[in-house]
C-alpha cells in the first residue's frame, strides 16, 4: 500500500492565481475551530440534496475543459435519478474526472428529500437559465432582487472568479489575522537556492518538500531523476551535520505556500459537501474538514508521508469567503500518478474519527474500481434508510448550539444496542484502529505476495474469460425483455456446479447494462439481488424484495400482499416509477417449501401483464425444475442456461489473467495445477485456492530456509504440496501413526472382512480375532476394556464407524474406509511386521 | 511447618506445568516443520497481507489441536496487539444457526465495546455481522473465527459457514476461520457450494515419535536449577528421573501404555495419575521426596482399569448364577432369552446338580436388576418399554472369557460354577 511520494515538478501553473479580496471586511465569522464541532457522521453523508444544474451554457463559453465535464456529470447525474439503483461510478467516465470525490456525490440525491419546507423541489432539466445567472455573477444588488427567505443549494457556485463545486477540495483560512499579513497568497514556490520563482522546472525534494531550480543545483540536474530525489541539505543533514541553507536576499521575506502553511496547521484543509445561499445573499458552504497527521491523537506516525491528509468526521458550515483555493486530495492511487501536478497535491487514504482517535481506510478505495453492485447496493440501502435519523440531526444542529449537540449525539449512540438495527448499526464508528498499523504501509510487496493477493477469490477480476457467449446470452436476455416498450416479465434459469463464475457473469453483465444505462441506451430498472442461503427463512425473500422496492419493512405477509398489487395488479409501490424490475435470486433451491408456494409466487408473477418483472435464477443442480411441481416447472423451465464446468485450458487463462505482470509462477506449474482440478470438478475457486496455496508454500519454503534463494518462482513440487493437502484425504497418514493396537483392531477388521464378507461386523467378534492375533504373535492382550476404549477412538476419528461404545460387546463395527487402504497404510509397518499377514 | 516442604513445592510446579498446554506444545512446535510454524505462518500472512483464509486442523482427540491455535492466537495478540480479534464457538453449543450468529454478535459486541441486544433477529445479527466484517477490514483489523467441533457446524443447512465464507469473499474483509475437528472427513461433511468457498488449508495433527516423547518427558518432569528448590534436591531429583527414563522396565511400561494410545494428551493424563500418586507418598515420606519407579507403575495401572472385570469380581453369588445361566443359554444358541426363560435355566441347574444355593424368584429377580444397573447386561432393544422387565429380552454385555477371569480372580466363587460355564 506504501504509495511512492510522487515526483512533483513545479510547474508554474496560473490557473488558480487570482486577485485574492481581502476578505475582512466582509467576512462575519470566523471558521469553527474543528475541534469544537460536532462531527456526528462518518464519511460522507451530509450531501446536498438539491443540486441546481442550471449553470450549463455560460459555462460552456468559458472555454474550460473542466467545466464541460463538470456538465456532463450533470447530465449523468439526471439519469441516474431516474435509474437510482445503479453504480455511479463508471470506468471511463472516472478516468476522465480527476477527483474521485466527485463521484460520491451524486450517490447520495436518492434519499428521502429533507428540508422539504426549505426548498422547493428543483427540476432536473439541464438548462435553466435564470438559476445559472445568480450564480454565476457574484452582484449584491442582484441578489437583493432574487433572494428570498429560502436557502438555495447549489452544486457549482462561482465565487470571485474561481468555480467551486460539491466534492472540491478547498484551503480554508484558520484565522482572521493570518491572511492579513501576507497580502498576497504565493502561488508559487520560490526556490530555495535562488529564492526566485521564474518560470524553469522545479524540483521537490521528498524529505523537506522544498523546492528546487534544476539549475541551481550543484551540480545542476538535466531532468527530473526517477525515484526519491532528496536534496543536499537534508542530506547533510541526515548524516549528522549541520548545513547553513542559504538565507533569503535582504528584503525578500520567505513566502510560505498554501501547502506549508497546512502542514504546518496554519491552514485548514476541508472538502465541499454542501454549498448554499442563505436567505441574507452570504454563500455558505459545509466543509468537511481534512487533518493534518500531526492533529491526530497518535501524532504523526513513521509511515506518514509527507503530503498525507486524513479525512476527518468533522463538519462544519462556514461561509465561503473563508475559502482560500483550491487543493487536490488524492487516493494513493492517483496520487502516485499525479507527479506534475504541482505543489497542492496532497495524499489521503485514510479516515480519522475525531472522537474515538482512530483510523480507517476511506471505504470507497478500499472497494477500488471494481465496486460491485451488491456493495453500492446495500450501501445505498443503508443511506436511505438513514435519511429519516439525518433530519432529526440537522434540526439538533440548527436549533441547538454545536457542543450539546455533542453531547446528546454521544448519549443516544451509547444507549443503542449496536445490533439490532434501527435505521443503522449503531456504535460502528467505535470500530477503528488507533494506529495505522505499520506493516500495512511500509512493506513492500514481493512478487509472490502480489500473486497471492491477486489470486485472493475476495478480488474481483477486471475481466472474466471464458464466460463470453454466456455473458452475451444473459445480456441478450435481458435487453430483450427490458428494452420493449411492452416489457414482458420472463424467467430464467441458471445452474452449474459451484465455482463456475454463474453469480459473478451476471453481476458483471449488470454492470456493463448500468453503464449503457447510463449512457442512455438502456431504459432504466432496477436491480435487487438476494441470495436464498442468507434469508432466514424462504418466506423472509418477500419483506426483502419489498425493502428493496419501497425502504420499508414490513412482515412477509403484508410484503406479499403489496408485492401481489404490485406485480400482478400494476398498483406502485411509494413513489417509486414504473421502472422494469430485475431479480437475481442466488441458491434458488434454497427456496423450496413444502408447498413450494414461495418459487411459485415468484415465478408466477412474470407471466401477469404488468409485472414488468425479470427473474434470474442461480442454483446447483441442472435438474431443479424437473424436481419441482408441474406448475412451477412449467414457469421456469423454459429458458435455461448452463455453466458448464471449465476445462484445464479455460482455467489456465483465468489464472494467467489475474497473473499477468507478475512473475511468481513456473508455467508448467499452473498447467498442472489447472489440469488436477479441471480432471476432479472445474471449479474455478478451487484452482485459484491451490495456485494461491502454492505460493504460500512457496513463500514459507524460502522464508523457512533463509538462503537467498535465486529461483522466487512457485514450482512443481509447491503445486504438488497444495494438491495433496487440498484433494488428499488425511486418513492413510493417521493410520500410519495411530498406536499399536488401534494398527492390530484395524487389521482384525479387515480380517474379519475378508473371512465374512460382510462390512458389519460386532465388537465381540473384533476383540476375539485380536485376542487370536496377540496369542500368536507373542503380543500382550490388553484385556477387552481398553480394547473397546481404542475402538471408540477410532470411530471418533471416523477410521471406522461404531455405535456408542455403552454397547460393548454388541457394538456394531465398520471400516470407513475401503479396506485396501487400511492395507496399504499398515503393510510396511516396522513395528508390527506380522501384520501384513493378515492383510 | 514455616517452610514449604520442596517435595511438595515440585509437586505444585510439575502439576502446575502439566495443566498448562503452553509449557507443553511450546517445545514441540520450534522447528519450521511442527504444526505451530505452518498454522502461524498462515494466520500471520492472513493478517499482515490482510487477505481471507480459512483453515481446518484435524487430528485425533488429545493431540493439541486447540492448545497449538491457541498458542498461536496468543503469540499474534501479542504481535499486532490492536489487529486481532478472536471469535470463539463450539459446535456443542453454537450448532443452530440463530444461535451461532447471535453468540457471534455478542463477542463482537464484547470486543469492540459496543451495546449487544439479545431481541435482535437473526437477519439484523448476520447483516450486523457483515457490516463488522467490512468495518473492521477497512480498520486493519483480522477477525479470527474458531470453529472448535467444525463437524457439528455442518449440519442441516450450513447457513453460518455459508455466509461467513461468502462474507470472505469480498476485498474489504479480513477474516480467518479455523475449524477444529477430531473427524478426519469434516470437510467431506461441507456442502458443494460451502466446500467451493472453503479455502481447504489443511493441518493434521499427528502423535509426536517416541524421541519427541522421550525428551517432552523429561522436560515436563525435571526441575529448573534456578528455582528456589535447596540445590541438592534438584540435581537429585534431577538424576533420579532421568535414571528412570533410562530404565528399561520404565521404557517398557511407556510402550504398553502407549499401545493403547499414543496422543499427547494421554500422556499427560497418566502424568496427572502419576501426580497424585506422588502426592501419597510424598506425604508418607516426606524426607525423600522422589519420583520413583513404583510410582509410575501404580499410576499406570490406575489408570488401565478394566471396570467389566471388576464388576464381576464383585457380583454377589446369586449374580454369578445368572451370569452363568445366561452365557449357558448363550452357548445353547438361544440368542434371546428374558428373566423367565433364565430364571427356568437357574432351575434346571439347581435341580440337575442340587446346588446349595438356590433363591426364591423375587430375590433373583432383585439380582437381575441390580446386574442391569451395573450394565453387566442390558436389554436386547429398546422397543417394547410397556413390557414389566422380567419379560423383556436381555443381552449380556461381558464377555465369555472376560466372565471366566472375573469369576476366577472373585473371591467366593463355587467351584460348581466354573465347571458350570465350561460346558
Amino acid at each position: 500500500m506504501a504509495a511512492a511520494t510522487p515526483k512533483s515538478i513545479k510547474t508554474q501553473t496560473n490557473i488558480y492565481r487570482k486577485s485574492y479580496l481581502s476578505p475582512s471586511s466582509s467576512t462575519l465569522l470566523t471558521p469553527q475551530t474543528p475541534e469544537t464541532l460536532t462531527p456526528l457522521r462518518r464519511s460522507a453523508r451530509h450531501v446536498s440534496r438539491r443540486i441546481d444544474l442550471g449553470n450549463g451554457q455560460e459555462n460552456i463559453a468559458s472555454i474550460n475543459g473542466r467545466e464541460r465535464e463538470s456538465i456532463e456529470e450533470m447530465n449523468l447525474i439526471q439519469k441516474r435519478e431516474r435509474a437510482p439503483r445503479k453504480r455511479t461510478t463508471d470506468d471511463d467516465f472516472e478516468a476522465k474526472l480527476k477527483k474521485p470525490e466527485n463521484l460520491t456525490t451524486p450517490k447520495k440525491k436518492n434519499g428521502k428529500s429533507k428540508k422539504d419546507s426549505l426548498v422547493s423541489e428543483v427540476s432536473f432539466s439541464p438548462v435553466s437559465p435564470n438559476r445559472s445567472e445568480t450564480t454565476k455573477k457574484r452582484k449584491k444588488t442582484e441578489e437583493k432582487k432574487t433572494s428570498s427567505n429560502k436557502r438555495v443549494y447549489y452544486n457549482k457556485v462561482e465565487f470571485d472568479g474561481v468555480e467551486f463545486e460539491v466534492g472540491d477540495d478547498v484551503y480554508v483560512k484558520r484565522r482572521e489575522d493570518a491572511v492579513s499579513d501576507e497580502e498576497e497568497d504565493p502561488e508559487i514556490e520560490d526556490c530555495r537556492i535562488c529564492f526566485k520563482s521564474g518560470s524553469n522546472v522545479m524540483i521537490e525534494c521528498d524529505d523537506c518538500l522544498g523546492g528546487f531550480h534544476l539549475k541551481c543545483l550543484k551540480p545542476p540536474l538535466k531532468e527530473v531523476p526517477e525515484g526519491d530525489w532528496i536534496c543536499g541539505f537534508c542530506e547533510v543533514r541526515k548524516s549528522g551535520q549541520t548545513l547553513e541553507a542559504p538565507k533569503p536576499p535582504e528584503g525578500k521575506k520567505l513566502m510560505r505556500t498554501a501547502r506549508e502553511k497546512l502542514l504546518s496547521s496554519d491552514l485548514w484543509a476541508a472538502r465541499i459537501e454542501k454549498l448554499w445561499r442563505e436567505a441574507d445573499g452570504v454563500y455558505w458552504i459545509r466543509a468537511h474538514w481534512y487533518m493534518i497527521p500531526e492533529e491526530t491523537a497518535s501524532g504523526r506516525q513513521k509511515h506518514n508521508l509527507k503530503r498525507e491528509l486524513y479525512l476527518t468526521n468533522d463538519f462544519a458550515d462556514i461561509e465561503m469567503e473563508c475559502i482560500l483555493r483550491h487543493c487536490f486530495v488524492k487516493c494513493p492511487k492517483e496520487f502516485s500518478k499525479a507527479s506534475n501536478d504541482g505543489n497542492d497535491v496532497f495524499l489521503c487514504e485514510y479516515e480519522y474519527d475525531v472522537h474515538w482517535h482512530s483510523f480507517k481506510r476511506l471505504a470507497e478505495l478500499a472497494d477500488g474500481d471494481s465496486e460491485s453492485d451488491h456493495e453500492w447496493n446495500s450501501k445505498k440501502e443503508e443511506e436511505e434508510i438513514d435519511s429519516d435519523d439525518e433530519e432529526m440531526e440537522f434540526d439538533d444542529d440548527e436549533e441547538s448550539g454545536r457542543g450539546d449537540s455533542k453531547s446528546k449525539r454521544g448519549g443516544s449512540t451509547s444507549a443503542r444496542a449496536a445490533n439490532s438495527l434501527k435505521g443503522r448499526f449503531f456504535g460502528l464508528e467505535k470500530v477503528g484502529a488507533k494506529r495505522i498499523p505499520e506493516h500495512v504501509r511500509c512493506h513492500k510487496q514481493t512478487e509472490l505476495e502480489k500473486a497471492k493477493a491477486t489470486l485472493l477469490l475476495a478480488t474481483r477480476p477486471k475481466s472474466l474469460p471464458c464466460r463470453n457467449k454466456e455473458m452475451e446470452e444473459i445480456t441478450a436476455f435481458i435487453k430483450g425483455s427490458i428494452s420493449d416498450d411492452q416489457c414482458l416479465g420472463r424467467c430464467m434459469y441458471i445452474h452449474g456446479v459451484p465455482g463456475t463464475g454463474k453469480t459473478i457473469s451476471v453481476l458483471s453483465v449488470m454492470k456493463n447494462l448500468k453503464a449503457e444505462v447510463e449512457a442512455g441506451s438502456v431504459n432504466p430498472y432496477c436491480f435487487v439481488e438476494i441470495n436464498g442461503l442468507k434469508l432466514a427463512s424462504p418466506e423472509n425473500i418477500y419483506t426483502v424484495i419489498y425493502e428493496a422496492l419501497s425502504g420499508h419493512r414490513v412482515s412477509w405477509k403484508k410484503a406479499l400482499h403489496s408485492l401481489n398489487e404490485r406485480f400482478a395488479e400494476g398498483k406502485k409501490i411509494g413513489k417509486e416509477d414504473d421502472k422494469p424490475c430485475i431479480l437475481l435470486i442466488d441458491e434458488l433451491d434454497l427456496l423450496v417449501t413444502r408447498n413450494q408456494s414461495v418459487l411459485y409466487n415468484i415465478l408466477d408473477w412474470p407471466t401477469k401483464p404488468n409485472s414488468k418483472l425479470i427473474v434470474l435464477g442461480i442454483a446447483n443442480t441442472m435438474d431443479l425444475p424437473e424436481k419441482l411441481l408441474p406448475r412451477i416447472s412449467s414457469r421456469m423451465g423454459i429458458q435455461r442456461l448452463c455453466f458448464g464446468p471449465y476445462n484445464h485450458t479455460q482455467l489456465q487463462e483465468i489464472i494467467s489473467t489475474r497473473l499477468k505482470g507478475i512473475d511468481a509462477f513456473e508455467k508448467p506449474a499452473i498447467e498442472f495445477a489447472s489440469r488436477k482440478v479441471a480432471a476432479i470438478s472445474g471449479d474455478a475457486r478451487r484452482a485459484l485456492e491451490i495456485c494461491r496455496r502454492a505460493a504460500e508454500v512457496a513463500d514459507y519454503r524460502l522464508k523457512s530456509n533463509k538462503t537467498a534463494a535465486k529461483n522466487q518462482l512457485v514450482i512443481m513440487g509447491d503445486v504438488d504440496a497444495a494438491i495433496q493437502e487440498m484433494f488428499q484425504a488425511p486418513h492413510i497418514q493417521v493410520m500410519k501413526s495411530v498406536s499399536k493396537l488401534s494398527k492390530i483392531f484395524l487389521t482384525a477388521m479387515v480380517h474379519e472382512l475378508y473371512k465374512t464378507g460382510m462390512a458389519e461386523t460386532t465388537f465381540d467378534k473384533v476383540a476375539a480375532t485380536v485376542s487370536s492375533f496377540c496369542f500368536s504373535n507373542g503380543e500382550a492382550f490388553p484385556g477387552w476394556d481398553i480394547l473397546l476404549k481404542v475402538g471408540c477412538e477410532l470411530g471418533e476419528c471416523r477410521i471406522i464407524l461404531c455405535e456408542p461404545g455403552e454397547r460393548h460387546r454388541l457394538q456394531k463395527l465398520q471400516l470407513n474406509f475401503p479396506s485396501d487402504d487400511v492395507a496399504f497404510a499398515l503393510k510396511d509397518n516396522k513395528d508390527l511386521p506380522w501384520l501384513a499377514n493378515y492383510l | 511447618m514455616g517452610k514449604e516442604n520442596p517435595a511438595e513445592k515440585a509437586l505444585n510446579l510439575i502439576r502446575g506445568r502439566l495443566c498448562d498446554p503452553t509449557f507443553v506444545f511450546r517445545p514441540l512446535s520450534v522447528s519450521s516443520d511442527s504444526n505451530y510454524s505452518k498454522l502461524k505462518f498462515i494466520v500471520s500472512t492472513s493478517i499482515t497481507e490482510g487477505c481471507n483464509n480459512s483453515i481446518l486442523l484435524l487430528g485425533p482427540r488429545g493431540s493439541g489441536k486447540a492448545a497449538v491455535l491457541d498458542l498461536v492466537i496468543g503469540d499474534l495478540l501479542e504481535e499486532y496487539p490492536d489487529s486481532v480479534s478472536v471469535i470463539r464457538l463450539n459446535g456443542l453449543l453454537h450448532s443452530d444457526d440463530n444461535c451461532a450468529f447471535k453468540e457471534i454478535a455478542r463477542q463482537l459486541c464484547m470486543e469492540h465495546h459496543l451495546l449487544f441486544s439479545k431481541m435482535a433477529s437473526f437477519d439484523e445479527n448476520s447483516q450486523f455481522i457483515i457490516a463488522m466484517l467490512r468495518e473492521c477490514g477497512l480498520a486493519h483489523k483480522t477477525v479470527i473465527f474458531v470453529l472448535d467441533e467444525f463437524d457439528m457446524f455442518a449440519q442441516g443447512k450450513q447457513r453460518l459457514l455459508y455466509s461467513l465464507l461468502d462474507a470472505m469473499q469480498s476485498v474489504t474483509s479480513q477474516a480467518v476461520v479455523v475449524g477444529i475437528s477430531s473427524r478426519l472427513d469434516a470437510d467431506q461433511l461441507l456442502e458443494k457450494r460451502v466446500r467451493s468457498r472453503f479455502s481447504h488449508r489443511k493441518i493434521l495433527f499427528l502423535p509426536p515419535s517416541r524421541e519427541e516423547f522421550d525428551s517432552l518427558l523429561e522436560h515436563l518432569l525435571s526441575l529448573p536449577s534456578d528455582s528456589s528448590f535447596p540445590s541438592g534436591y534438584v540435581s537429585q531429583f534431577n538424576e533420579k528421573i532421568k535414571s528412570i527414563i533410562s530404565d528399561t522396565r520404565f521404557k517398557n511400561m511407556l510402550k504398553t501404555f502407549f499401545n493403547a494410545n499414543s496422543t499427547v494428551n494421554s500422556l499427560l493424563k497418566y502424568m496427572l495419575s502419576l501426580d497424585v500418586r506422588f502426592r501419597a507418598v510424598s506425604l508418607m515420606n516426606l524426607e525423600s521426596g522422589l519420583l520413583s519407579l513404583e510410582n509410575f507403575k501404580a499410576a499406570l495401572s490406575s489408570l488401565q482399569r478394566q471396570p467389566k472385570l471388576e464388576a464381576v469380581k464383585d457380583c454377589s453369588i446369586v449374580e454369578l448364577y445368572l451370569l452363568v445361566c445366561m452365557r449357558r443359554l448363550e452357548v445353547k444358541e438361544q440368542s434371546s432369552y428374558n428373566f423367565i426363560s433364565v430364571m427356568k435355566e437357574y432351575k434346571t441347574i439347581h435341580d440337575s446338580f442340587q446346588t446349595s444355593d438356590y433363591y426364591a424368584q423375587n430375590v433373583c429377580l432383585r439380582a437381575f436388576e441390580h446386574l442391569k444397573e451395573r450394565a453387566v447386561i442390558c436389554y436386547a432393544e429398546n422397543r417394547g418399554q410397556f413390557q414389566t422387565g422380567e419379560y423383556r429380552p436381555m443381552k449380556l454385555l461381558i464377555s465369555a472369557s472376560e466372565l471366566h477371569q472375573g469369576m476366577r480372580s472373585h473371591a467366593c466363587c463355587p467351584a460348581m460354577l466354573l465347571k458350570l460355564l465350561d460346558h
